[in-house]
Parts: structure tokens; C-alpha cells; sequence
């Protein structure tokens, strides 16, 4: 059963009240709902927007921002990006399936969206790790430079994503990350002991 | 007088530019800009205008997020240039927080970016927020002057609490408060402590007579034929072999009575454990009890629960097993040691010279020790993991053909495990190997020395040399106990802080002390703009109001998620809401005692719970004490009735996690008729009937019209037939009351509730249904 009240797509003619209900129009926004819309440079035109976003048009559609997401922010982190409304039922308005499918400008602009949505500084190098009471104070440098944060050791709090790969996430659930494990030197690698 | 307390070099910026600091109504930092670096920053509202500072980014800066260092570092290296924009609050018509994956953005009329920040700041900016919307939008009623931020910083050393609504320092806590916190815990068991004690010491001078009665005494006075020293114990006359005998004995005694004292010890040893650990876990669980269900909802819970239960074994393991023996230990080293060097000073210092090596090395090792445990334990654990997901998911298994692949993924687990236990394995040889040469080392070179010793025969005897070198052999014990006790000690008082956390956790939903009584509650209620969301900033209930009057069956509809089982949970005061108040016959539920109010409210919801037990207790849950003409009619009622005799042992059928599957609508059936025996004043039905067929929920309605008879009904359901005999329906969208009335004015509203009702009889009419 579709969403009953609002249109898939777009603001919806009229108010809650008068709009008449009409099956075959529901249906067939349920079908365009079922439909995986692939956009492409062909098809689809991204802009920068003064206020810092990205607004689309595609066809006879223009949105004047939408939010870019990951469908695999960790294992596929340039294919499919799901391009969808900005508002609190967040509808897909389609997909860019490869970022090598779109301009080399776009491609940037919707990257920089991307990098400040999933926002995780890189763990380079771990000064100290100290852990007390359940809690484990961290103080590392990042690629943005030095951070000192707390984790709660009960909690998941250290994702594995992969043998090698962690992600680390603080009391306030920002974010950390260490690509490679491997690189890290004994020193640093016996103080992470505990999280690995 | 200024209410917010801002760094000096924003205050002069912003001065700079005309706005003082009294205007300032809130403020709060950014440490991020929109390249994704670190940058400060500071958004600051005034009555009029909002205000932002930016800086160029400062990758030099160390930033310190919450619960690391102190109020003053995280001011301290701010910079004291700003530039800074001015923004007219007649520019601005909206201010949202957007927040991203691990960050926030401040956005402005729906699409222009303010600030980013990380979320260290994200409470504050939505303190901001919220500000700028009561100025936008004055509401009277709900002026609620925001508290000031609550204290988030130790008073005593300055460090931000990792968690604000416990207030406990992690670094200013008395580590000898946990010590003596656990040993309150063995306080009922004091005289069995006592005798444990005993036995320790006893086997402890036992062990130091040892060597004396096997060296010196066999050695140097029996075998060497020493009549005075015959003479001395009382034996005349040169019987040496009475004496013979009697040394035998002797040492025979000392042997068993070490031997016994063991058995005795480790007796009260696996008592007092138990014992502590029973009485532990049971704290646990009447704290998990009290604790209130957004407790449970927090992401942390399951893990820590089996932790905390595993970690009540930890710490009463090594009070059992360590704290004695540091006494006992210290004890042994410091009397062998005394004894060694009064029978020989030169001797002892010699065995002295290699017992540090081995403390060093058997300390330096122990971190590669940790990491090979640690990976033995997550290849264990992977390995469970796998065998608990086959056999929950059996049914997946087998019915997509992949138990090929299971095997196979198995195999790798079990393969890394094996890896894992044997370089176990092959360490701990290296390392016993090591650190048995040190030892055995020392023992070679005492032995030649005092070979040498004996041989110059410089007074010194063969029996006092073995004596001396079961002395240096009882060295090792303490010596290897020593070298890994401090990490032991600090791992437990770890498991022993992460216990009374949630000891200490504070329910969030507190009962009043002094409860009004309400024993028989006449089930009207009144919601009293109500507003209540999860998360403080997402409302999922927005100031709702609603008049439930006595005996009125109202239906609530409204789309997944728009909060209808929030509503309800609100009722039952599983929740409290952050703004309005809930009114059951006139008294706020809030001065209600839990009992009288759960007493009176059941809940039927769509998730059904069956406790292993039989079908009998599982309808007795809320009324224990009702007999079995009660729980039949309960049964018969709710349409359970036959369901349950056809299963071959009826009421008594064993179901649960361990017993009987049941099927959607035969859980629900139980769980109606668990509802019914409770024999609510109120009843709330949350989506009661959505797992049964058309058919059964026919047969449930009726025995619902039953049931509604002089109560109080709140009933949830998507499919509106459900609905069909409320009194009066309401229709809530995204937290608000949008449609109200009855079925009739409902439909003549041609809003939300028409469609809805359009749409499933049209659906139903197209399968040909009704």
C-alpha cells in the first residue's frame, strides 16, 4: 500500500483537504515510486546553489536542493549516490550509479556534499590511548589535524568494518576513522590493543 | 547583567560591530567549515539579529571533544581575530539543524548553509535554535525560559563528565571507593573470609616449615646423627630411627595438613565466590528492573548487560583469587626472604641477583600475552557468532541452498581459531621456557655456590643448602604473581565501575514519593499539550491535546511512524513528556504510584511478548492469582480458547522461547487474553488485531465489544474495520492532531481519514472482499 496523502514526488497540488482521491493517479505513483531513476550527465544538470548545496534539474523537474548520499559509504564510497528531496520524508529523486557518469564538475560538487556529510577524520598517528572506568580517552593526530576525544568502552563504540579498517565513534558519536590498521607502528598498535 | 558567558575575543568582536553583549540571548560554538576542517566559529543570537564568527582553520589547534580535558583547554588557543557577519533576524524566516552523519549544519530559510559543526556542539546549537524560534514565534503559554546548560564539568578537576546525567568524575574517582564498594559485598560472608584467611596462612607457615624439616632437620641433625639436637626435642639414648621416624611423620603431617588446608580453602573459596557473584547479579537485575524502557531503547544496553554480568564474575574472582594472595604473597616473599638471609645473607643476595630478570621478563611479555588472548577470543567468539546465526536462521539456510557456503565460512572461522589457540600455544612455551631457565638458572647457581660452600666447609651444611633451595624455589610463586597482579587489579576495578554504573543509573522515569492513592480510577483522561520526542530536538509529539472521557472507546489512525504508539506509551507513563502533562481522573500520572497506574492500564501491542511457561501462566501474568474458570473465560474470550486445545497438552502446553511456537495471531490471542484477566480500567489496544486474518479479528472484535464495556478503550489500527465501533476517531499526522470527530463527521471531511477509508474499501472491492 502507498503512503496515503502526499505524492511520492514533488509538492502535491492543493491542500490536504480538497485534493480528490483518485486510485489511479495513487497507483500510478506507486509505480513511479518502484522505478530506480538513473541519473547521468545526459539527463540530469547539478548546480552549486549559493547557500553552499546542490540543486538538480532533471527533465522537466527542478529541485532547488537535495541531499546526495551514500547508498555504500564503506565499501563503495563513488558508486551509486542516491540524489533525494531534502525534506523530512526524504524521497529518492534518483541515483547516480558511478561518479565517472557524470561531469568532472559534478562529480566535485557532489563529493564536496559528500565529504561533509559523512565528515571522519582520519586517524594518522596515536599519541596515547588510555583507558579508565569504561571510558577510553584518545589522543591522536588526524588528517585534520590533532583530536583528543572519549569513547565509551561499552558501547559499540569501535566498528570493524573490515580486519583491517575501524571506525571509532565518540561520546557524542563523532566520528573517527583508521583505514589501515596495519600501518600502524607496534607502539601504536599495542595501545589500540584493547579495541581490536 | 550579561546571560551568556562568551570567550573575551568574541565579546570584543562582536562589540566591534555594535552588538553588546547584553543583547546576547544565546550563543553557541562551530569548530567546523563547510571544506570539512577544523575552523572556529560562533553563531550568537540577539533579539534582532544572529550573528556569525568565522576564522580561518587552524589544523595547529588540538581540539578536545567531550569528556576530554578541561572547560579552560577547550577555550584556551581560541583565536583572537573573528570576522564576523551580521545577519537581520528579518532576513532569516527559518533556522534548522540539519544534522549529517557525524556532524551538523546550521541552515538558514531552507537553504543556506550558517555553520557546521561537529557534534560536540550540536546540543547547544539547537538550544540556539529553539530560541530563535520562540522569538520568531512567541508562544505565551509554552514561554518556558530555557534552564541554562546544566554543569557539565567536574568541580574538582575540571574535566567534562563523560556523561552529564551522571555526574561522576572518572578521574577524580576514589579508586579505593570501588575497592571498598565490592568489599561490602563480602561483609555477609565475613567468617568464612576469616577461616579462608586462616587456611592461607596456615599453608603459608606450613610451606616455610617445609624446606627447614626436609633440609636442615633430615640433613643436618637426623641423618648426621646430631644427639643434641636429639636431646633438645627429647628423644635419649641416640634412637635414630625413632627420630627417623618421627621426622617422617613429621613431614608426612606438614604435607597433609597443606593439603587439607587447600581442600578446606578452596571449599569456602567456591562458596564465598558464588555466593558474591548471586548477590551481585541480583542487584543487577533489580536495577535493571527500575530502570526506565528508554534505558533499554539506549544503543549501549545489550552489550553492557551481558558484560556487567560477566564482569560480576570477573571482580569477585580476583577478590577471591588475587586480593588474598597479594596479602599471602607479600607475606611468603618477605618471610622466606628473612628466613634466607638469616640462615645465609651471601646465599640469599645470589638467589636475589636473576629473580628481577625474571619479574622483567615475564612483565614485558605479558602485552604480547593480551593481544594473542584477545585474538583467541574474537576468533571464539566469531566462531559462536556464526553457529548462533545458523541456528536461528536455519530456516534461510536451508531454504536458499547455502549450507555449502555456511560450511565453508564456518571452516575459516574455526581455521582462524585454531591459529589463534596454537600460537597461544607456541608463546606460552617460549615464554615458560624463558622464564623457567631464570629460574632454574638461579637454582643452579645457588646449588653450585653453596656446593662450593659446603665443600670448603665453611659451617655451612648439605641439609641447610637444600633447605636454602626449596626456599629459593618458593620464591617463583609470589615473584610470578607479583609481575601481573597490578594489571588483574585494574581490569577489575574496571569490571566493578562498569557494574555500579548501572547500580547507579538514576531511573529517568522516578515515582512520586508521595503517590495520591487511586485505587479504583474511573479512566478519564486528559492530555494537556502534550509535547514529547525520543531525542530532546525531535519531537515526535507536538503539543497534543486530547479529552478521553470515561468509558469512550477512541481509535486512533495515522501513518507509520506518526507517533500513535508513542501516544499510548505516554499513558502508561513508560515515557514522561518533556512538555504538557497527562491527567488520569484530574491527578497528573505523575503523582500517580506506578502500581495504581499499570494496575489499571493493559496494553495490548503489536509487539507480543510470550514468557517461557505455559499457556496457563502466560494469561496469569498480570493477575497470578486468578483461578482457572478465570483464565478459561480469559482464553474463550480473546477466540484462544480452541487454538490452545488443539495443541496436545492444552493449558499446560509448555511455550516460550524454549517451547511451543506460536503463530502471530495465536501470541496475540494470548496476549488479548492476558489483557482481559488484568481486567483494566483502561484498555489500549496497539495494533491488537493486525497479525490475525479477516476471520479471526471478526471473532476478536467481538470479544473486544466485550471487553470495551465500561472502560476506557484507546484503540490503534491501520486497518480502520478495526475502528468500525469507536466512539470517536482521531487522526494523527507527524505528532500532530489533524483530523478529530466521529467516523461520520469524519468522512464528511474529505481529508485524510476519507481517503484512507476510500482507498481499503476500494482495495478490498477490487479482491472482491465485502
Amino acid at each position: 500500500m502507498p503512503p496515503f496523502g502526499k505524492s511520492p514526488r514533488g509538492p502535491k497540488p492543493g491542500g490536504d483537504g480538497e485534493e480528490e482521491f483518485n486510485l489511479e493517479q495513487m497507483e500510478k505513483e506507486t509505480e513511479e515510486m518502484l522505478k530506480l531513476r538513473y541519473l547521468n550527465r545526459d539527463n540530469a544538470q547539478f548546480e552549486r546553489t549559493k547557500g553552499g548545496f546542490v540543486s538538480l534539474r532533471v527533465g522537466e523537474e527542478f529541485y532547488p536542493r537535495v541531499h546526495v548520499i551514500r547508498m555504500f559509504p564503506f565499501s563503495d564510497p563513488t558508486k551509486y549516490i542516491s540524489i533525494r528531496t531534502p525534506d523530512e520524508h526524504s524521497k529518492e529523486i534518483g541515483v547516480v550509479e558511478d561518479m565517472k557518469q557524470v561531469s568532472k564538475e559534478t562529480a566535485e560538487m557532489l563529493t564536496e556534499q559528500l565529504n561533509l556529510r559523512y565528515f571522519t577524520p582520519i586517524i594518522q598517528k596515536i599519541i596515547n590511548i588510555k583507558d579508565e572506568y569504561g571510558y577510553a580517552y584518545f589522543d591522536v593526530v588526524t588528517d585534520r589535524g590533532a583530536c583528543r576525544f572519549t569513547i565509551n568502552i561499552g558501547s559499540h563504540s569501535v566498528v570493524h568494518l573490515s580486519e583491517t579498517r575501524i571506525l571509532i565513534s565518540d561520546i557524542d558519536e563523532n566520528r573517527f576513522e583508521i583505514p589501515d590498521v596495519t600501518v600502524l607502528s607496534a607502539k601504536e598498535l599495542k595501545m589500540l590493543d584493547l579495541f581490536l | 547583567m550579561e546571560k551568556v558567558k562568551l570567550p573575551k575575543s568574541v565579546r570584543a568582536a562582536l562589540e566591534a560591530q555594535g552588538v553588546s553583549s547584553e543583547a546576547v540571548l544565546r550563543a553557541s560554538a562551530a569548530d567546523m567549515n563547510t571544506s570539512c576542517e577544523y575552523a572556529d566559529g560562533y553563531v550568537v543570537l540577539t533579539a534582532d539579529t544572529l550573528c556569525l564568527l568565522t576564522s580561518p582553520p587552524n589544523p595547529g589547534r588540538v581540539r578536545s571533544f567531550k569528556g576530554y580535558g578541561t572547560k579552560s583547554d577547550a577555550d584556551a588557543e581560541l583565536p583572537q581575530e573573528w570576522a564576523v557577519k551580521l545577519l537581520p533576524l528579518t532576513e532569516v524566516q527559518n533556522l534548522k539543524i540539519e544534522r549529517q552523519v557525524a556532524c551538523g549544519l546550521l541552515i538558514a530559510n531552507d537553504g543556506d548553509c550558517l555553520a557546521a559543526f561537529s557534534n560536540l556542539h550540536i546540543k547547544n546549537m539547537h538550544r540556539l535554535v529553539r530560541a530563535f524560534d520562540r522569538l520568531k514565534n512567541p508562544q505565551p503559554d509554552f514561554m518556558q525560559e530555557e534552564e541554562d546548560e546544566e554543569e557539565e564539568y567536574c568541580p574538582k578537576c575540571g574535566t567534562m563528565y563523560p556523561d552529564k546525567n551522571r555526574k561522576i568524575c572518572p578521574k577524580c574517582m576514589d579508586r579505593s571507593t570501588i575497592f571498598m564498594r565490592v568489599l561490602r559485598y563480602f561483609r555477609p560472608y565475613a567468617g568464612k573470609m576469616a577461616v579462608m584467611l586462616l587456611c592461607f596462612f596456615g599453608i603459608a607457615g606450613m610451606n616455610l616449615v617445609w624446606p627447614y624439616l626436609n633440609g636442615t632437620v633430615l640433613y643436618d641433625h637426623v641423618l648426621k646423627k646430631d644427639t643434641a639436637f636429639l636431646e633438645r626435642i627429647g628423644i635419649h639414648d641416640a634412637g635414630f630411627v625413632t627420630a627417623l621416624l618421627l621426622i617422617v611423620l613429621a613431614m608426612f603431617f606438614a604435607r597433609l595438613s597443606i593439603q587439607l588446608l587447600s581442600i578446606l580453602q578452596g571449599v569456602f573459596t567456591a562458596q564465598i565466590v558464588t555466593s558474591v557473584v548471586r548477590d551481585l547479579k541480583k542487584d543487577i537485575f533489580k536495577a535493571m528492573g527500575r530502570l526506565s524502557i528508554s534505558f533499554y531503547k539506549s544503543r549501549q544496553t545489550g552489550s553492557l548487560m551481558t558484560r556487567v554480568l560477566s564482569d560480576a564474575e570477573r571482580v569477585t574472582g580476583f577478590f577471591i583469587d588475587g586480593a588474598p594472595y597479594i596479602l599471602i604473597h607479600t607475606f611468603t616473599l618477605i618471610s622466606t626472604l628473612t628466613v634466607m638471609f638469616s640462615i645465609r645473607w651471601e646465599l640469599a643476595l645470589v638467589s636475589c641477583i636473576l629473580l628481577p630478570v625474571s619479574v622483567v621478563v615475564g612483565f614485558k611479555l605479558r602485552p604480547y600475552f593480551w593481544r594473542l588472548f584477545g585474538r583467541s577470543h574474537r576468533a571464539e567468539r566469531a566462531v559462536n557468532s556464526q553457529v548462533n546465526d545458523n541456528l536461528t536462521g536455519a530456516r534461510v539456510v536451508k531454504a536458499f541452498g547455502q549450507e555449502k557456503r555456511e560450511l565453508s565460512r564456518f571452516h575459516t572461522n574455526n581455521a582462524r581459531m585454531m591459529d589463534a589457540e596454537l600460537s597461544i600455544v607456541k608463546f606460552d612455551n617460549k615464554f615458560t621456557f624463558l622464564y623457567h631457565t631464570t629460574q632454574e638458572l638461579t637454582g643452579f647457581v645457588v646449588w653450585f655456590i653453596g656446593a662450593a660452600m659446603v665443600l670448603r666447609g665453611t659451617n655451612f651444611e648439605l641439609g641447610v643448602l637444600i633447605t636454602f633451595a626449596g626456599y629459593v624455589g618458593q620464591l617463583s610463586g609470589p615473584m610470578n604473581f607479583f609481575s601481573h597482579v597490578f594489571h588483574w587489579w585494574s581490569n577489575s576495578l574496571n569490571s566493578a565501575q562498569r557494574m555500579f554504573e548501572i547500580l547507579d543509573s538514576i531511573p529517568e522515569i522516578q515515582e512520586s514519593e508521595n503517590p495520591v492513592p487511586m485505587p479504583e480510577p474511573k479512566g478519564d483522561i486528559m492530555l494537556d499539550h502534550v509535547t514529547f520526542g525520543y531525542e530532546v530536538n525531535k519531537p515526535v509529539l507536538k503539543n497534543i491535546s486530547l479529552h478521553i472521557r470515561e468509558g469512550e472507546m477512541l481509535g486512533i489512525v495515522g501513518r507509520s511512524g506518526a507517533g500513535k504508539t508513542t501516544l499510548v506509551n505516554l499513558i502508561s507513563r513508560m515515557y514522561d513528556p518533556q512538555e504538557g502533562s497527562i491527567h488520569l481522573d484530574g491527578v497528573n500520572v505523575r503523582d500517580l504510584a506506578f502500581h495504581d497506574l499499570r494496575r489499571n492500564v493493559a496494553m495490548v501491542s503489536q509487539e507480543t511478548y510470550i514468557f517461557m511457561g505455559t499457556v496457563e501462566q502466560n494469561i496469569a501474568y498480570a493477575n497470578p492469582k486468578a483461578s482457572k474458570a478465570e483464565i478459561i473465560r480469559a482464553a474463550v474470550l480473546a477466540s484462544a480458547h480452541d487454538f490452545i486445545l488443539r495443541m496436545p497438552d492444552g493449558y499446560d502446553t509448555i511455550i516460550g522461547s524454549a517451547g511451543r511456537e506460536l503463530s502471530g495471531g495465536e501470541r496475540q490471542r494470548i496476549s488479548i487474553a492476558r489483557a482481559i484477566l488484568a481486567n483494566p480500567k483502561i484498555l489500549i489496544l496497539d495494533e491488537a488485531t493486525a497479525s490475525v486474518d479477516t476471520e479471526t479479528e471478526k471473532a476478536i472484535q467481538a470479544s473486544i465489544n466485550y471487553l470495551i464495556k465500561g472502560r476506557t478503550t484507546i484503540s490503534i489500527a491501520h486497518r480502520l474495520s478495526t475502528l468500525r465501533d469507536a466512539d470517536r476517531l482521531v487522526v494523527i499526522d507527524n505528532g500532530e492532531i489533524t483530523e478529530e470527530g466521529t467516523q461520520q463527521e469524519l468522512t464528511a471531511l474529505h481529508g485524510t481519514y476519507y481517503k484512507l477509508m476510500e482507498l481499503q474499501t476500494k482495495a478490498l472491492a477490487l479482491k472482491g472482499i465485502e
